[in-house]
């Protein structure tokens, strides 16, 4: 039983919060009360000190009227009786024989003291004439055979003509205070530990839905991330935590799959080259006939480079998808970049019976990685004259708008298969008669996003495929940015 | 010309000696960076083909090293690693010249004379160029056959300009498009040969002997 409490406090931290808030609580509290406690024992001794200073004040103008006679000892009596009744607040108990009020007249001279009050008057004369109580100040007294202290004013009657003593013995007002005190301690020490058990069951009902999702975390392998934490229907920090932690497993569960996906798409597109490399390289090497294997060989090589390209731009991919794709980047003009490739493959366009127009009239100045942006405008070219069609009229306009410069490729051909259009910019996505690998337009895609860009890909209206790059434009003119390729034949006079 | 080759891939290291040798260079080659450094030393090398990844450090620091005891012969660096921030690094630590795996063999070669061309200086640039029948005047920017005018656009006349620079030696494709177009492109399609065909339109249409040739798998050929 002690052990699996002990494991209970060793293994959450709810017991540990909870002490804490209930500490903090308990001193709060506790302190509270005591601020209270004492302003209702200063009301209660003030209430019982101006009596006493009024009382006082009302005797020394007695006895200053009035000689010392009989008279005079039944009106002290008198306010004693009173004081006593009206000093005794819970009905009798604390009023025991009358005892509470002491009136004592000394004087300078040798006439004996006047004494109203308890029996044993030497201990209250000795006292009090040891004693030096200033005027009209309450003081506390204790004296021998009294629990209780007595408050005490003095007052002189006349100059020189002694003192009046008036002594209330507070039993009422001490009892009531102490009772208060108790029964403020008992509360408080209800309040926190109740304080204490609702805190510590609240936290541990919250830490449970932390353990939850902890649960959930271990029980995921990488075969298998179909769990899910359950959410509730609250909407708090470990809502969050739990859905935070549940579009995370998606994502990684997307991710796990793109990469399933990938590795077979690779294992197809390299395992097919290689195998012909492999397989013309074999022949060549049996082969009598020079020119037929050196045929062959060319074949192997260009079937290699093909595999090359394969492999580097799923690597460009992979590093964009992670994010980790580097970007040069560097002030350029997408209309002057969009003529230079246009003109390199303007002739293979030609000579696919196809037709390009190219619409880019203005400078539209970006910053981007040179390299980048130029294998994806070749990847867009690529793509017209491998899909486009014999025949098709190509049309490139290069335009700025607001804040977006913008590169549309459109043509008359074919279009894209309607079930590809929503995944066209997915990598490994290729229509079925095409002899690419699915890459060049998840390239575009992916380099269009490293830049801050978006490529969509669309069928026009009137038949036709349609591929728009969008890259926000630069605030900066347009500064020349050859990267320093080694130039040595353009050199002119 | 004698050249140090340092490459850890035994069978990148095999061919790469066989066919620089076969190119006419002399050749020594080894697998670690320690041995590279001492043979580098010695200073009889004309030039360096470094790998990046050696098995006893980085051919970067290797590169620094020897750079910092006044090795100055130019330094190719090869890597697997293909990101532009990668081929600047390498140039800033002291290489000259990098290129990425896997690569053709011409490309190479003709890397390695353009570093061997600017190590040793002197040379006047040549204002004419002349193969066989064909002329080439680089500052009127015309170019003749057999004394007849060709009608070359620029593309056109850059690349046979680029030809003949490196006539005699195969250029391929991609070394092309660097060149010429100044594009870092990789392509399975047949751009650069419509280019080539249109040029060789004009050039040996006429002629009896044809200048340009295609060698299949690899490249192109200006030859007599």
């Amino acid at each position: 039983m002690f052990s699996r409490l002990a494991r209970f406090f060793y293994r959450t931290a709810a017991w540990r919060l909870a002490l804490q808030t209930t500490l903090v609580f308990a001193a709060a509290s506790a302190s509270v009360f005591l601020a209270m406690y004492f302003i209702v024992a200063r009301t209660v001794r003030e209430r019982s000190d101006s009596w006493l200073t009024g009382e006082s004040e009302t005797l020394r103008q007695v006895a200053l009227s009035t000689p010392r006679d009989a008279l005079y000892s039944r009106i002290v009596e008198e306010v004693a009786e009173l004081a006593t009744q009206e000093f005794s607040w819970d009905g009798g108990t604390a009023n025991t024989g009358g005892n509470t009020v002491f009136f004592a007249q000394i004087g300078n001279t040798s006439e004996p003291p006047l004494w109203v009050g308890p029996q044993n008057s030497g201990a209250f004369l000795g006292l009090l004439r040891t004693l030096n109580i200033p005027q009209h100040q309450a003081v506390s007294l204790r004296v021998a055979g009294f629990a209780e202290p007595f408050r005490v004013v003095a007052v002189d009657v006349a100059p020189g003509a002694g003192h009046i003593y008036l002594g209330l013995l507070d039993r009422g007002a001490e009892h009531l205070l102490r009772q208060l005190l108790v029964r403020f301690f008992l509360g408080w020490l209800f309040m926190v530990a109740f304080g204490f058990l609702l805190t510590l069951f609240g936290l541990r009902r919250l830490l449970n839905r932390v353990d939850d999702i902890t649960g959930a975390a271990a029980s995921i392998r990488t075969d298998d991330l179909g769990t899910r934490v359950p959410i509730g229907t609250q909407h708090d920090e470990i809502a969050r935590l739990a859905r935070t932690f549940n579009s995370m497993l998606d994502r990684i569960s997307a991710s796990v799959n793109q990469l399933r996906t990938l590795t077979d798409s690779v294992a197809h597109d390299l395992k097919s080259p290689i195998t012909s490399v492999r397989g013309s390289l074999e022949i060549a090497l049996s082969l009598e006939d020079r020119e037929q294997s050196q045929d062959l060989i060319a074949s192997a090589i260009e079937n290699l480079d093909r595999l090359s390209e394969v492999v580097t731009t799923s690597l460009d991919l992979a590093e964009a998808d992670g994010g980790a794709l580097r970007l040069r980047r560097e002030s350029l003009d997408l209309s002057d970049l969009v003529h230079r490739v246009a003109e390199l493959y303007a002739p293979a366009i030609a000579d696919a019976q196809q037709h390009l127009t190219v619409s880019a009239p203005e400078p539209v100045p970006i910053v981007a990685d040179l390299s980048l942006c130029t294998r994806l405008l070749s990847n867009l070219m690529e793509n017209e004259l491998r899909y486009a069609g014999p025949g098709a009229h190509i049309s490139v306009v290069v335009t700025s708008r607001a804040s977006t410069g913008s590169v549309a490729v459109e043509d008359d051909g074919p279009g894209f298969p309607m079930d590809l259009l929503p995944r066209v910019l997915q990598r490994f996505v290729k229509g079925s008669n095409s002899q690419g690998h699915g890459l060049g337009l998840a390239f575009v895609s992916a380099v269009a996003h490293a830049h801050a860009g978006v490529a969509t890909a669309s069928n026009r209206a009137t038949g036709g495929a349609r591929i728009l790059v969008e890259f926000p434009l630069s605030d900066s003119p347009r500064v020349t940015g050859d990267d320093g390729l080694a130039d040595n034949l353009l050199t002119s006079s | 010309m004698r050249l140090l080759v340092v490459e850890d891939d035994n069978t990148i290291r095999d061919f790469l000696t066989r066919a620089l040798a076969e190119s006419g260079f002399g050749v020594d080659a080894c697998a670690q960076g320690c041995e590279a450094e001492r043979l580098a030393l010695e200073g009889v090398h004309d030039a360096l083909v470094v790998d990046l990844n050696l098995p006893d450090g980085d051919g970067l620091d290797l590169i620094q090293r020897l750079r910092s005891q006044g090795v100055s012969s130019p330094v190719l660096i090869l890597s697997a690693r293909r990101s532009v921030d990668e081929r600047v690094l390498g140039l800033e630590r002291g290489g000259d010249d990098y290129m990425t795996k896997p690569f053709a063999v011409a490309e190479l070669q003709a890397r390695l004379r353009s570093l061997l061309r600017r190590s040793t200086p002197g040379q006047s640039e040549t204002t004419r160029l002349r193969v066989a029948d064909l002329e080439i005047d680089l500052i009127r920017r015309e170019a003749r056959r057999a004394g007849i005018e060709l009608q070359l656009t620029q593309q056109e006349f850059a690349l046979l300009e680029y030809l003949c620079r490196n006539a005699g030696r195969v250029v391929t494709r991609a070394m092309v498009l660097d060149h010429v177009w100044k594009m870092r492109i990789d392509t399975s399609t047949n751009i650069v040969d419509v280019h080539i065909h249109r040029l060789r339109n004009k050039v040996d249409r006429e002629s009896q002997r044809p200048l340009i040739r295609t060698i299949r798998g690899v490249g192109y050929l200006l030859r007599e």
